[in-house]
């Protein structure tokens, strides 16, 4: 029998690899070009790649909770506002209550999850598009936000300086002792708490039966269930464990910033589902890995660190090249549904 | 020897409103067997196996499953106690590897992770039994519609399953893979499996069946062994009228010196179709005969506009003609009905009405609506027309069953009075006396004037309806035959050897 299953390359060429390739190709070539034109300015030092996380890693540690909900063929609308809220319930609480920040997050952590979990039960259940269902559930987070307090409040409280202060400096071996890198770089909690979501997150889709029923019901839901799969539970937890992304996303830009606002992070779900979408996943649903999620994230960052180089840029351009970013892909995606849709 | 029965259906009713959709009908199925179910589209043949697998609920009955009485509350229950379906379309998903919808659900796990390296070489041991060496880490849309029904039966026979349910699995496998399939079938029964095999073709009922239960209108007609039922009592059983419509069919009559209603020169497409030559006269039907793939679909499209025709002429009555848009066909009196009626045709969510004006309103033009009340003149004209099964023209399209569904397509072109009808596969998948009324209001469009041609796979329907046929093979017009003196064989024979 040829066993074609074993040759690495027709594993490589596995077509459900390429827009995770499209990504990474693309992020390389960003990358070399920022190393070509600025790299006499440090571009190319370790620092700048390490700060990709450090500026990042909230909308990195939503996006893995935004790429489960995208594949199962939903979208999560309320990621920004209960991120905020979660700053909210950690700034108020300390700062005017005079609560332990561990109360706060554990309040914020039912709040988070509680919400995602009734939103999915309201989507699936009562059958409401996610994309209404999730409006509101942004609408009633941000009211709360401001129910709370309008005014920005500053967080002060020894542990959460201790956690936001907290870093590893990268080191090397020189001339038999340990020294820090040149110029000066670290990762701290949130690159840590980042990199960790985004292999929690492989580990569920990849390895779990969850993870692959997530898959299965973005193919074909009705399928799904005609296969006797836990379709209505799984897509509860999805959007349950979404909140659980957005409330680890709210601390980790409470560590950030050092304070809560009830403006901050809007519009920021959008940005999480655009480094979802430029990863690879496809809002249509049923396509999505981590590993590109994780290169979103840095594509998407990248370009503002670009900018910051060139330094003569508005940093409008950002924007603008985001938007043409998402452009793309969305054009590639539609190029391969088409391309393998015509070979049946 | 009396072989033990696995599972026993008693006295089931099922209530829909204003139809009683089963009355009290007896089912039994032997350890071991192949047991065909037979019936007309709304015989009840679907809402007997839905009772089974728990989607719907019974009114009145029992069911047995080795002498314990079950209840299966939905599908994946029914999986649990050992009963596996495989419906006509492919229920799986199309961005899963084909290894993985095979064991999605239940995976096999290894230190609390999914088992990858056992999904996949189980899935390959279990495609390799039906002799597919693919390579099954690749997505289930990457390969054909065979493969995928493959799989689907891979996923039913990997569960430990006691019965298999196989719903029209055949409709769209070729003729090597029916056998492939059969064959699986065949070893599963010598594993003791019990097999209900529901599906249209007669031939393949004999081939491989033990016995069969035929059902008509919700009641049960009777079980008999395979050999005590000829076809033609078979089919009388089971449409319950005289099948002499069916087999006395008669051509169209085309004068000779009637005018060239269409004429395609040296057209072709832009990837599919190299050079194809059609004439049709006036009030001709011309077959289209080849196997799937072989360009005719692919040509239809062309004719309607669907696709672009890159090079080539096409002349409708006389006038040369640019079609660059269904629009244009449709101005210029063409009509087509595709052959997936479910994604291209009818429109589930809209009524009946609705469906069968859409053609009438688009060449009548937005600016000139019709009243609800010419609507439902027109609507109920070809409901009775067409006999088409429905209390009335507000039901959703989507809930007729599927030989109902052709008809309103049907009912959708002639409504818009074509000049030209283009049917792909009208009959596919639905039952032998909807079959007979299709192709006896085709016939009687030609009757009336209209031009048809009509694509279908089954080579004696083709046979029985043309006037010509047009045989296509690897996307070429291989020959052009007499629908009146040629037969099957010859045109298996070209489809095979490619040779006029």
């Amino acid at each position: 029998m040829t066993n074609n299953r074993q040759s690495i390359l027709s594993k490589l060429t596995n077509p459900k690899y390429i827009m995770v390739y499209a990504t990474i190709g693309i992020f390389f070539v960003i990358y070399a070009f920022g190393a070509f034109m600025y790299g006499d300015k440090g571009f190319m030092t370790v620092r700048t790649f390490v700060n990709l996380f450090i500026d990042n890693a909230y909308f990195g540690i939503s996006a893995v909770g935004m790429t489960m909900v995208l594949i199962t063929g939903g979208i999560d609308l309320s990621v920004g506002a209960v991120a905020s809220l979660t700053g909210m319930f950690i700034a108020y609480g300390t700062t005017v209550l005079g609560l332990h920040p561990m109360t706060c997050i554990f309040a914020a952590l039912v709040m988070g999850v509680g919400l995602g979990l009734l939103m999915g039960w309201v989507i699936h259940y009562l059958n409401v598009p996610p994309f209404i269902t999730t409006l509101t559930g942004m609408f009633f987070a941000r009211g709360v936000c401001s129910l709370i307090s309008r005014e920005s409040i500053d967080i002060h409280h020894p542990m959460i300086d201790a956690l936001a202060g907290w870093k590893i400096y990268l080191m090397k071996y020189s001339a038999g002792h340990w020294v820090r890198i040149r110029p000066i770089a670290f990762i701290n909690f949130n690159v840590i708490l980042f990199v960790v979501m985004i292999i929690a997150g492989t580990f569920i889709l990849q390895r779990t039966r969850f993870g692959r029923n997530i898959y299965a019901i973005g193919g074909n839901e009705q399928s799904a269930s005609l296969m006797g799969l836990p379709v209505g539970r799984t897509k509860v937890l999805v959007y349950g464990f979404n909140g659980l992304c957005s409330v680890l996303a709210g601390i980790s830009y409470a560590l950030y910033v050092k304070s809560g606002w009830n403006l901050s992070l809007q519009g920021g779900e959008l940005e999480v589902i655009t480094c979802a979408v430029i990863g690879g996943t496809l809002l249509t649903g049923g396509v999505g890995y981590m590993i590109g999620t994780l290169f979103g994230v840095l594509l998407k960052s990248v370009i503002p660190a670009l900018i910051t180089f060139n330094g003569n840029l508005l940093s409008w351009w950002g924007k603008i090249a985001t938007g043409g970013l998402l452009l793309l892909f969305i054009c590639i995606q539609r190029f391969v549904v088409t391309s393998s849709a015509r070979k049946k | 020897m009396p072989q033990k029965n696995i599972l026993e259906m008693k006295g089931i009713t099922i209530q829909f409103p204003g139809v009683k959709a089963l009355d009290g009908v007896d089912f039994s199925l032997r350890e071991g067997e192949i047991h065909s179910l037979l019936g007309e589209n709304g015989a009840g043949k679907s809402t007997l196996i839905k009772c089974l697998t728990g989607v719907n609920r019974m009114d009145e009955g029992q069911i047995l499953l080795d002498g314990r009485e079950i209840r299966p509350s939905g599908p994946s229950q029914a999986m649990e106690l050992g009963i596996s379906t495989v419906f006509q379309e492919v229920n799986l998903c199309p961005n899963l590897s084909v290894a993985e919808n095979i064991f999605v659900g239940r995976q096999p796990m290894k230190h609390g992770q999914i088992n990858w390296r056992e999904i996949n070489s189980r899935a390959e041991e279990l495609m390799s039994r039906f002799h597919l060496n693919i390579d099954v880490t690749r997505p289930l849309s990457y390969y054909s519609t065979a493969i995928q029904q493959m799989t689907s039966i891979a996923r039913a026979v990997d569960v430990k399953a006691k019965i298999l349910i196989l719903d029209e699995p055949t409709s769209s496998l070729d003729e090597n893979e029916v056998q492939l399939l059969f064959n699986v079938m065949r070893e599963l029964r010598a594993n003791g499996m019990g097999i209900i095999f529901i599906t249209h073709f007669l031939d393949q009922i004999y081939a491989v069946s033990d016995r069969m239960t035929i059902l008509r209108n919700g009641h049960l007609i009777g079980t008999y062994g395979i050999n005590e039922l000829g076809k033609v009592e078979l089919v009388t059983k089971m449409v319950g009228k005289d099948m002499d419509v069916i087999f006395n069919l008669k051509r169209a009559e085309v004068p000779g010196d009637a005018d060239y209603m269409l004429k395609a020169e040296h057209i072709g497409d832009a990837s599919h179709v190299k050079d194809i030559s059609i004439t049709l006269k006036k009030g001709e039907l011309v077959g289209f005969a080849g196997l799937l793939g072989s360009g005719r679909t692919e040509t239809a499209e062309m004719l309607f506009g669907a696709s672009r025709t890159v090079k080539g002429e096409i002349f409708v009555d006389g006038e040369s003609i640019t079609l660059r848009q269904p629009f244009d066909a449709i101005k210029a009196r063409i009509a087509f009905c595709p052959e997936d009626r479910k994604r291209d045709g009818i429109i589930g969510d809209l009524s009946i009405r609705e469906n069968i004006m859409l053609a009438v309103q688009s060449r009548k033009g937005f600016m000139h609506p019709m009243t609800k009340q010419e609507q439902t003149e027109l609507a109920d004209k070809y409901i009775k027309l067409l006999g088409i099964a429905t209390p009335d023209c507000e039901k959703k399209a989507g809930e007729l069953s599927g030989g109902n569904q052709q008809k309103v397509i049907l009912a959708r072109w002639m409504a818009a009075e074509p000049k030209i009808l283009i049917l792909d596969e009208p009959t596919r998948g639905i039952d032998i006396g909807a079959k007979a009324e299709i192709q006896r209001l085709m016939l009687e469009m030609c009757g009336e004037g209209v031009s048809v041609i009509f694509i279908s796979s089954e080579l004696d329907e083709i046979i029985r309806c043309s006037n010509r046929i047009i045989i296509m093979r690897d996307r070429e017009k291989v020959a052009e035959v007499d629908g009146s003196s040629c037969t099957q064989q010859d045109i298996l024979k070209i489809i095979a050897e490619g040779a006029a």
